[in-house]
Protein backbone atom coordinates (compact mmCIF):
# COMPACT_ATOMS: atom_id res chain seq x y z
CA UNK A 1 0.00 0.00 0.00
CA UNK A 2 1.35 3.30 -1.02
CA UNK A 3 1.59 5.44 2.32
CA UNK A 4 1.63 8.75 2.94
CA UNK A 5 4.71 8.40 5.26
CA UNK A 6 5.71 7.10 1.96
CA UNK A 7 5.26 9.76 -0.79
CA UNK A 8 8.07 11.87 -1.69
CA UNK A 9 8.62 15.17 0.54
CA UNK A 10 6.33 18.17 -1.38
CA UNK A 11 3.39 15.25 -1.86
CA UNK A 12 3.92 13.93 2.00
CA UNK A 13 3.76 17.16 3.58
CA UNK A 14 0.50 18.43 1.79
CA UNK A 15 -0.78 14.89 2.59
CA UNK A 16 -0.02 15.21 5.77
CA UNK A 17 -1.33 18.76 6.67
CA UNK A 18 -4.75 18.60 4.55
CA UNK A 19 -7.08 19.64 7.19
CA UNK A 20 -10.11 17.09 7.23
CA UNK A 21 -13.24 17.64 7.75
CA UNK A 22 -14.65 14.62 10.60
CA UNK A 23 -18.05 14.04 10.31
CA UNK A 24 -19.88 14.16 13.95
CA UNK A 25 -21.98 11.43 12.78
CA UNK A 26 -22.05 8.42 10.81
CA UNK A 27 -23.93 8.60 7.90
CA UNK A 28 -26.11 5.62 6.43
CA UNK A 29 -28.88 4.98 4.09
CA UNK A 30 -29.86 1.86 3.61
CA UNK A 31 -29.44 0.36 -0.47
CA UNK A 32 -31.84 -0.90 -2.29
CA UNK A 33 -31.65 -4.46 -3.67
CA UNK A 34 -29.17 -4.79 -7.31
CA UNK A 35 -31.91 -4.99 -9.17
CA UNK A 36 -33.68 -1.83 -8.41
CA UNK A 37 -30.18 0.33 -8.30
CA UNK A 38 -30.56 3.66 -10.40
CA UNK A 39 -26.79 4.37 -10.27
CA UNK A 40 -25.67 8.36 -11.01
CA UNK A 41 -21.62 9.12 -10.86
CA UNK A 42 -20.24 11.82 -9.20
CA UNK A 43 -16.26 12.62 -9.52
CA UNK A 44 -13.94 15.26 -8.14
CA UNK A 45 -12.38 15.28 -11.64
CA UNK A 46 -13.59 18.95 -12.58
CA UNK A 47 -14.91 17.66 -15.83
CA UNK A 48 -17.74 19.66 -17.96
CA UNK A 49 -18.86 19.41 -21.34
CA UNK A 50 -17.15 21.35 -23.70
CA UNK A 51 -18.10 24.96 -23.95
CA UNK A 52 -19.65 25.02 -20.14
CA UNK A 53 -17.77 27.40 -17.76
CA UNK A 54 -14.47 26.04 -16.40
CA UNK A 55 -14.10 25.52 -12.81
CA UNK A 56 -12.44 28.30 -10.98
CA UNK A 57 -9.19 26.80 -8.84
CA UNK A 58 -11.23 26.66 -5.67
CA UNK A 59 -14.95 25.76 -7.08
CA UNK A 60 -18.01 25.51 -4.77
CA UNK A 61 -19.84 24.64 -7.78
CA UNK A 62 -20.71 21.66 -10.00
CA UNK A 63 -21.31 20.70 -13.56
CA UNK A 64 -23.99 18.50 -14.81
CA UNK A 65 -23.31 16.35 -17.92
CA UNK A 66 -25.33 13.56 -19.16
CA UNK A 67 -25.02 9.81 -19.77
CA UNK A 68 -24.57 10.30 -24.12
CA UNK A 69 -21.92 12.86 -22.82
CA UNK A 70 -18.61 11.42 -24.18
CA UNK A 71 -17.04 15.13 -25.38
CA UNK A 72 -15.73 16.47 -21.71
CA UNK A 73 -12.65 18.85 -21.19
CA UNK A 74 -11.32 18.65 -17.63
CA UNK A 75 -10.11 22.50 -16.01
CA UNK A 76 -8.86 20.88 -12.67
CA UNK A 77 -6.34 22.93 -11.32
CA UNK A 78 -3.91 20.17 -9.75
CA UNK A 79 -1.23 18.65 -11.51
CA UNK A 80 -0.50 15.70 -9.04
CA UNK A 81 -2.77 12.98 -11.55
CA UNK A 82 -2.15 11.42 -14.37
CA UNK A 83 -4.28 12.90 -17.71
CA UNK A 84 -2.88 10.11 -19.87
CA UNK A 85 -5.48 7.33 -19.00
CA UNK A 86 -8.89 9.37 -19.22
CA UNK A 87 -7.44 10.76 -22.70
CA UNK A 88 -7.39 7.29 -23.74
CA UNK A 89 -10.31 6.08 -22.31
CA UNK A 90 -12.99 8.11 -20.39
CA UNK A 91 -14.18 5.26 -18.32
CA UNK A 92 -11.34 4.55 -16.56
CA UNK A 93 -12.58 7.91 -14.35
CA UNK A 94 -16.19 8.45 -15.24
CA UNK A 95 -17.18 4.67 -16.24
CA UNK A 96 -20.41 5.21 -17.87
CA UNK A 97 -20.48 2.62 -20.72
CA UNK A 98 -19.49 -0.10 -18.15
CA UNK A 99 -22.30 0.73 -16.15
CA UNK A 100 -24.64 0.59 -18.82
CA UNK A 101 -23.29 -2.94 -19.68
CA UNK A 102 -24.27 -3.92 -15.96
CA UNK A 103 -27.24 -2.26 -16.15
CA UNK A 104 -27.75 -4.47 -19.37
CA UNK A 105 -26.97 -7.47 -18.16
CA UNK A 106 -29.21 -6.95 -14.87
CA UNK A 107 -26.82 -6.11 -12.26
CA UNK A 108 -27.76 -2.59 -11.35
CA UNK A 109 -31.23 -1.34 -12.75
CA UNK A 110 -29.92 1.59 -14.95
CA UNK A 111 -27.90 4.56 -15.40
CA UNK A 112 -29.34 8.06 -14.37
CA UNK A 113 -29.68 10.58 -17.32
CA UNK A 114 -27.52 13.32 -15.26
CA UNK A 115 -24.09 12.68 -13.55
CA UNK A 116 -22.17 14.95 -11.58
CA UNK A 117 -18.45 16.82 -11.51
CA UNK A 118 -16.69 18.86 -8.69
CA UNK A 119 -13.41 20.53 -8.27
CA UNK A 120 -11.44 18.15 -5.98
CA UNK A 121 -8.95 20.55 -5.47
CA UNK A 122 -11.72 22.25 -3.18
CA UNK A 123 -12.56 21.75 0.29
CA UNK A 124 -15.59 19.63 0.66
CA UNK A 125 -17.32 21.56 3.45
CA UNK A 126 -17.43 24.46 0.85
CA UNK A 127 -19.58 22.01 -1.65
CA UNK A 128 -22.03 21.01 0.81
CA UNK A 129 -24.82 23.56 -0.47
CA UNK A 130 -24.06 21.89 -4.25
CA UNK A 131 -24.11 18.53 -3.12
CA UNK A 132 -27.46 19.06 -1.79
CA UNK A 133 -28.78 20.49 -4.77
CA UNK A 134 -27.16 17.48 -6.87
CA UNK A 135 -28.62 15.02 -4.57
CA UNK A 136 -32.40 16.86 -4.96
CA UNK A 137 -31.58 16.48 -9.03
CA UNK A 138 -31.17 12.82 -8.29
CA UNK A 139 -33.99 12.01 -5.72
CA UNK A 140 -36.39 13.83 -8.72
CA UNK A 141 -34.77 11.23 -11.58
CA UNK A 142 -35.06 7.85 -9.20
CA UNK A 143 -31.46 8.04 -8.15
CA UNK A 144 -31.16 5.78 -5.48
CA UNK A 145 -27.44 4.71 -5.60
CA UNK A 146 -23.83 7.15 -6.01
CA UNK A 147 -21.20 6.05 -7.28
CA UNK A 148 -18.24 8.48 -6.28
CA UNK A 149 -14.66 8.55 -8.11
CA UNK A 150 -12.16 10.86 -7.13
CA UNK A 151 -9.60 12.21 -9.88
CA UNK B 1 -14.20 13.49 -2.16
CA UNK B 2 -14.84 11.41 1.05
CA UNK B 3 -16.63 14.45 2.45
CA UNK B 4 -18.97 15.04 0.09
CA UNK B 5 -20.24 11.23 0.65
CA UNK B 6 -21.87 12.32 3.91
CA UNK B 7 -23.96 14.59 2.22
CA UNK B 8 -25.29 12.52 -0.59
CA UNK B 9 -25.63 9.76 2.28
CA UNK B 10 -27.50 12.28 4.79
CA UNK B 11 -29.91 12.82 1.71
CA UNK B 12 -31.18 9.45 1.65
CA UNK B 13 -29.11 8.03 -1.26
CA UNK B 14 -26.20 5.42 -0.59
CA UNK B 15 -23.02 6.11 -1.49
CA UNK B 16 -19.83 4.02 -2.53
CA UNK B 17 -16.48 5.50 -2.83
CA UNK B 18 -13.26 4.41 -4.11
CA UNK B 19 -10.65 6.20 -2.86
CA UNK B 20 -6.52 6.58 -3.06
CA UNK B 21 -5.28 7.69 -0.06
CA UNK B 22 -6.50 5.34 2.72
CA UNK B 23 -5.50 7.21 5.49
CA UNK B 24 -7.71 9.58 4.66
CA UNK B 25 -10.63 7.53 4.49
CA UNK B 26 -9.97 5.82 7.67
CA UNK B 27 -10.16 9.77 9.57
CA UNK B 28 -13.32 11.13 7.37
CA UNK B 29 -15.29 7.87 7.21
CA UNK B 30 -17.40 7.35 4.35
CA UNK B 31 -20.23 4.72 4.86
CA UNK B 32 -18.75 2.52 2.19
CA UNK B 33 -14.97 2.74 0.78
CA UNK B 34 -13.03 0.67 -1.14
CA UNK B 35 -9.14 1.40 -1.50
CA UNK B 36 -7.63 1.35 -4.75
CA UNK B 37 -3.40 1.18 -4.48
CA UNK B 38 -3.42 3.04 -7.52
CA UNK B 39 -1.75 5.56 -8.88
CA UNK B 40 -3.87 9.07 -8.81
CA UNK B 41 -6.15 9.81 -12.42
CA UNK B 42 -6.72 5.97 -12.45
CA UNK B 43 -9.71 5.47 -10.08
CA UNK B 44 -11.35 2.25 -12.32
CA UNK B 45 -7.48 1.51 -13.01
CA UNK B 46 -6.70 0.87 -16.81
CA UNK B 47 -8.19 2.57 -19.69
CA UNK B 48 -9.70 0.57 -22.39
CA UNK B 49 -9.90 -2.17 -20.53
CA UNK B 50 -13.59 -3.20 -19.90
CA UNK B 51 -12.72 -6.36 -17.69
CA UNK B 52 -10.69 -4.79 -14.98
CA UNK B 53 -12.66 -1.68 -14.80
CA UNK B 54 -16.14 -3.97 -13.89
CA UNK B 55 -13.85 -5.71 -11.64
CA UNK B 56 -13.31 -2.57 -9.97
CA UNK B 57 -17.17 -1.56 -9.87
CA UNK B 58 -18.61 -4.92 -9.19
CA UNK B 59 -16.10 -4.67 -5.93
CA UNK B 60 -17.26 -1.33 -4.84
CA UNK B 61 -20.94 -2.43 -5.24
CA UNK B 62 -20.50 -5.54 -3.28
CA UNK B 63 -19.68 -3.05 -0.45
CA UNK B 64 -23.95 -1.88 -0.41
CA UNK B 65 -24.05 -5.84 0.74
CA UNK B 66 -23.38 -4.47 4.14
CA UNK B 67 -25.71 -3.63 6.83
CA UNK B 68 -23.97 -1.41 8.69
CA UNK B 69 -20.94 0.63 8.20
CA UNK B 70 -18.51 2.67 7.73
CA UNK B 71 -16.88 -0.01 5.99
CA UNK B 72 -13.66 0.15 4.06
CA UNK B 73 -12.17 -2.88 1.85
CA UNK B 74 -8.75 -3.21 -0.04
CA UNK B 75 -9.43 -3.99 -3.84
CA UNK B 76 -7.16 -6.96 -3.96
CA UNK B 77 -5.03 -5.93 -7.06
CA UNK B 78 -2.88 -3.14 -7.58
CA UNK B 79 -1.00 -0.82 -10.35
CA UNK B 80 2.47 -0.13 -8.67
CA UNK B 81 3.79 3.64 -8.35
CA UNK B 82 6.91 4.72 -8.49
CA UNK B 83 8.87 5.51 -5.26
CA UNK B 84 5.89 6.50 -3.73
CA UNK B 85 4.72 8.89 -6.22
CA UNK B 86 0.80 9.06 -7.36
CA UNK B 87 2.16 10.69 -10.38
CA UNK B 88 4.92 11.85 -12.69
CA UNK B 89 7.28 13.72 -11.03
CA UNK B 90 9.89 16.35 -12.66
CA UNK B 91 13.58 15.67 -11.62
CA UNK B 92 14.15 17.68 -8.86
CA UNK B 93 17.59 19.06 -10.64
CA UNK B 94 15.51 19.80 -14.09
CA UNK B 95 14.92 23.30 -13.68
CA UNK B 96 15.84 26.32 -15.95
CA UNK B 97 16.07 29.71 -15.69
CA UNK B 98 15.51 33.16 -17.56
CA UNK B 99 18.66 33.22 -19.23
CA UNK B 100 17.51 29.98 -21.24
CA UNK B 101 15.24 31.97 -22.98
CA UNK B 102 17.35 33.28 -25.63
CA UNK B 103 15.84 34.27 -28.77
CA UNK B 104 11.71 33.75 -28.28
CA UNK B 105 10.91 33.73 -31.75
CA UNK B 106 13.30 30.51 -31.98
CA UNK B 107 11.58 28.97 -28.86
CA UNK B 108 8.16 29.62 -30.40
CA UNK B 109 9.68 27.83 -33.81
CA UNK B 110 10.94 25.24 -32.34
CA UNK B 111 7.38 24.25 -30.68
CA UNK B 112 5.77 25.29 -33.78
CA UNK B 113 7.64 22.78 -36.00
CA UNK B 114 7.18 20.14 -33.57
CA UNK B 115 3.39 20.38 -33.40
CA UNK B 116 3.05 20.48 -36.64
CA UNK B 117 5.00 17.09 -37.12
CA UNK B 118 2.99 15.70 -34.38
CA UNK B 119 -0.60 17.03 -36.34
CA UNK B 120 -1.76 14.27 -38.63
CA UNK B 121 -0.90 11.51 -35.79
CA UNK B 122 -3.23 13.69 -33.74
CA UNK B 123 -5.70 13.84 -35.79
CA UNK B 124 -5.69 9.99 -36.42
CA UNK B 125 -5.68 9.72 -32.68
CA UNK B 126 -8.98 11.71 -32.52
CA UNK B 127 -10.68 9.65 -35.36
CA UNK B 128 -9.93 6.36 -33.26
CA UNK B 129 -11.11 7.69 -30.21
CA UNK B 130 -14.17 9.42 -31.21
CA UNK B 131 -13.11 12.48 -29.20
CA UNK B 132 -10.32 14.82 -27.65
CA UNK B 133 -9.75 16.05 -24.04
CA UNK B 134 -7.77 18.94 -25.67
CA UNK B 135 -10.16 22.31 -25.82
CA UNK B 136 -10.24 23.37 -22.07
CA UNK B 137 -8.75 26.75 -22.91
CA UNK B 138 -10.91 27.45 -25.98
CA UNK B 139 -8.28 28.38 -27.77
CA UNK B 140 -7.25 26.81 -31.16
CA UNK B 141 -4.71 24.57 -31.38
CA UNK B 142 -2.69 26.52 -33.57
CA UNK B 143 -3.10 29.57 -30.23
CA UNK B 144 -1.33 27.70 -27.87
CA UNK B 145 2.22 27.76 -27.84
CA UNK B 146 2.23 31.48 -29.01
CA UNK B 147 0.19 32.12 -25.83
CA UNK B 148 2.66 30.41 -23.85
CA UNK B 149 4.88 32.40 -25.36
CA UNK B 150 4.03 35.72 -24.64
CA UNK B 151 4.62 35.36 -20.90
CA UNK B 152 8.55 35.13 -21.44
CA UNK B 153 9.03 38.79 -21.50
CA UNK B 154 7.84 38.72 -17.87
CA UNK B 155 4.71 40.66 -18.52
CA UNK B 156 1.03 39.52 -18.52
CA UNK B 157 -0.12 39.72 -21.73
CA UNK B 158 -3.74 40.62 -22.39
CA UNK B 159 -6.31 37.27 -22.83
CA UNK B 160 -7.60 36.43 -26.07
CA UNK B 161 -10.64 35.04 -24.02
CA UNK B 162 -13.60 36.91 -23.09
CA UNK B 163 -14.40 36.45 -19.09
CA UNK B 164 -11.35 34.80 -18.73
CA UNK B 165 -8.11 36.58 -17.55
CA UNK B 166 -5.10 36.06 -18.60
CA UNK B 167 -3.39 33.87 -15.51
CA UNK B 168 -6.33 31.25 -15.28
CA UNK B 169 -6.75 30.49 -19.21
CA UNK B 170 -2.45 29.84 -19.18
CA UNK B 171 -3.16 27.03 -16.80
CA UNK B 172 -6.04 25.77 -18.85
CA UNK B 173 -3.61 26.48 -22.36
CA UNK B 174 -0.50 24.51 -20.70
CA UNK B 175 -3.45 21.30 -20.02
CA UNK B 176 -4.43 21.82 -23.55
CA UNK B 177 -0.57 21.83 -24.71
CA UNK B 178 0.29 18.49 -22.59
CA UNK B 179 -2.57 16.41 -23.98
CA UNK B 180 -2.19 17.45 -27.73
CA UNK B 181 1.31 15.74 -27.33
CA UNK B 182 0.20 12.70 -24.56
CA UNK B 183 -3.17 12.34 -26.42
CA UNK B 184 -0.75 11.97 -29.89
CA UNK B 185 1.75 9.49 -28.30
CA UNK B 186 -0.42 7.11 -26.75
CA UNK B 187 -2.39 6.62 -29.60
CA UNK B 188 0.53 6.56 -31.87
CA UNK B 189 3.00 4.11 -30.06
CA UNK B 190 0.19 2.21 -28.18
CA UNK B 191 1.31 3.34 -25.07
CA UNK B 192 -0.31 3.16 -21.51
CA UNK B 193 2.90 4.52 -18.70
CA UNK B 194 2.13 7.54 -17.40
CA UNK B 195 5.78 7.64 -16.20
CA UNK B 196 7.32 7.59 -19.87
CA UNK B 197 4.69 10.06 -21.06
CA UNK B 198 5.13 12.28 -18.39
CA UNK B 199 8.90 11.36 -19.11
CA UNK B 200 8.41 12.68 -22.90
CA UNK B 201 6.78 15.92 -22.69
CA UNK B 202 8.27 17.22 -19.75
CA UNK B 203 12.27 16.10 -20.51
CA UNK B 204 12.23 16.04 -24.09
CA UNK B 205 9.92 17.65 -26.04
CA UNK B 206 10.27 21.36 -27.15
CA UNK B 207 7.15 22.20 -25.68
CA UNK B 208 7.95 20.66 -22.50
CA UNK B 209 10.98 23.07 -22.49
CA UNK B 210 9.09 25.94 -23.57
CA UNK B 211 7.10 24.89 -19.85
CA UNK B 212 9.96 25.22 -18.06
CA UNK B 213 10.99 28.29 -19.45
CA UNK B 214 7.60 29.79 -18.39
CA UNK B 215 8.20 28.11 -14.68
CA UNK B 216 11.40 30.34 -14.88
CA UNK B 217 9.12 33.67 -15.22
CA UNK B 218 6.80 32.58 -12.95
CA UNK B 219 9.44 31.73 -10.20
CA UNK B 220 11.04 35.62 -11.20
CA UNK B 221 7.98 37.19 -11.27
CA UNK B 222 6.40 39.84 -9.17
CA UNK B 223 3.07 38.54 -10.15
CA UNK B 224 1.17 36.83 -7.05
CA UNK B 225 -0.67 35.04 -9.04
CA UNK B 226 2.44 33.48 -11.56
CA UNK B 227 4.35 32.71 -8.23
CA UNK B 228 1.82 31.29 -6.34
CA UNK B 229 1.52 28.57 -9.96
CA UNK B 230 4.75 27.51 -9.15
CA UNK B 231 4.57 26.96 -5.27
CA UNK B 232 1.84 25.33 -5.35
CA UNK B 233 3.21 22.68 -8.38
CA UNK B 234 0.43 24.33 -10.78
CA UNK B 235 1.88 24.01 -14.31
CA UNK B 236 4.98 21.80 -14.08
CA UNK B 237 4.54 18.18 -12.30
CA UNK B 238 6.54 18.66 -9.19
CA UNK B 239 4.09 18.15 -6.55
CA UNK B 240 5.38 14.36 -5.99
CA UNK B 241 9.12 15.55 -6.43
CA UNK B 242 10.87 15.00 -3.29
CA UNK B 243 11.76 18.61 -2.24
CA UNK B 244 10.73 22.21 -3.31
CA UNK B 245 11.68 23.57 -7.19
CA UNK B 246 14.92 26.07 -6.02
CA UNK B 247 14.02 29.33 -5.62
CA UNK B 248 10.45 28.63 -4.09
CA UNK B 249 9.61 27.30 -0.85
CA UNK B 250 6.45 25.01 -2.23
CA UNK B 251 4.72 27.32 0.82
CA UNK B 252 1.40 26.81 -0.93
CA UNK B 253 1.25 23.60 0.61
Amino acid sequence: MTKISEMPAVGRHFMSNLELTVPTNDSWTNPVPANERRVSIVSTAAVSRRGDKPFSWLAKDSRTFHKTDRDLVMTHVAVEFDRSAWQQDLNTIIPLDRLEEMAADGEISSVADEHYSFMGAADPVTMEKSARAAAAKMKQEGVNTVFLIPI
Amino acid sequence: MCGLAHYFESEGLSTILVGFVREHIEVIRPPRSLFLDFPMGRGMGKPNDPEFQKKVIRAAFELLEASSGPIIDDFPEIIAVKEGRMGYALPPELVLSVDDIGDVDVVLSEVRNEMEALRPDYDTAIAARGRTTVGASGLAIEELAPFVVSFLDGEIPKSPRKGMPAIPLLKLVVEDLEAYYTETRTHRDSIDDLELMGEWFWEKTKAGRLLLLLEAVSVASENKVMLQIVEMSLMAPRFWSEGPLPGTSAAGW
